[in-house]
């Protein structure tokens, strides 16, 4: 009960993040607040079941899309601020 | 007692972290308290019996997405303003998030179990795993990893060809 709590509150602490900041690092910086949540609670209740090795290599594959998820985000990040653009209003269109 | 004191302190150690992230107006302050959020999230791991994955998490994370996130701060401006955020109290978004979070809590409620005890995972057993029924997913990621990597270097260098 107090792993699950916890979760939710890492992911009510993240959303709050993703609805009101506006600068992109900010954003990408709640956006792993809430993933790291959710892998809380996977991590949780996974070490009680009787495949907890498979559990937790299921973990570490989320923690591998989850790191990818990172880096395109930051790649990203970069590219814009080349633009001159560091806030999510200053974004105006997505073009390849 | 201490073990239900080591998990309060990685408790509050992470929740602290987590909140310092929407909460500082400074670029670094944020990234420390995204430091503090992952090495308590990497405790939680070791707590609960999975030693590889804490070793992983500090690794991955602290050692590699926590740079990357340094890299690309020191990447948007050099004056101080350059690095300050905005910050503000939106009432609204806090009744979503927090509605959310009791939904979810009510919801997992019923469907999970009571207390999960920590009963870990040996290395061997893990590599085992990945290597016999998880293979195809143990593949996959690596796969997803690929992409990602190739797609960032694509989108910088496309900016740098501009």
């Amino acid at each position: 009960m107090t792993s699950l709590a916890l979760a939710c509150v890492l992911m009510s602490v993240g959303l709050y993040g993703l609805l009101t900041r506006r600068d992109i690092i900010a954003v990408l910086a709640s956006i792993e607040v809430m993933l790291g949540g959710a892998q809380l609670l996977l991590a949780a209740y996974s070490a009680s079941v009787t495949l907890a090795s498979a559990a937790q290599g299921v973990t570490l594959i989320v923690l591998a899309t989850i790191a990818a998820e990172a880096a395109v985000g930051l790649a990203l990040l970069v590219a814009l601020v080349h633009r001159g653009r560091t806030r999510t209003d200053q974004i105006e269109e997505v073009r390849g | 007692m201490s073990v239900t004191l080591l998990w309060w302190a990685l408790a509050a150690l992470t929740v602290a972290g987590a909140v310092a992230v929407i909460a500082t107006r400074e670029m670094m302050r944020m990234l420390l308290g995204l430091g503090a959020f992952l090495l308590g999230l990497a405790g939680f791991y070791a707590w609960y019996g999975f030693e590889l994955l804490a070793v992983a998490e500090l690794f991955v994370y602290v050692g590699g997405v926590l740079v990357l996130f340094l890299f690309a701060i020191t990447s948007m401006g050099r004056d101080r303003e350059g690095r300050s955020m905005e910050r503000r109290l939106d009432l609204g978004a806090l009744g979503i998030s927090a509605g959310m979070g009791l939904v979810l809590l009510v919801a997992l409620q019923s469907t999970l179990p009571a207390a999960p005890t920590a009963v870990g995972a040996s290395v061997e057993d893990t590599a085992a795993a990945l290597l016999g029924p998880l293979l195809p997913y143990f593949e996959l990621a690596g796969v997803v990893l690929l992409v990602a990597l190739v797609a960032a270097l694509a989108i910088i260098g496309r900016e740098d060809a501009r």
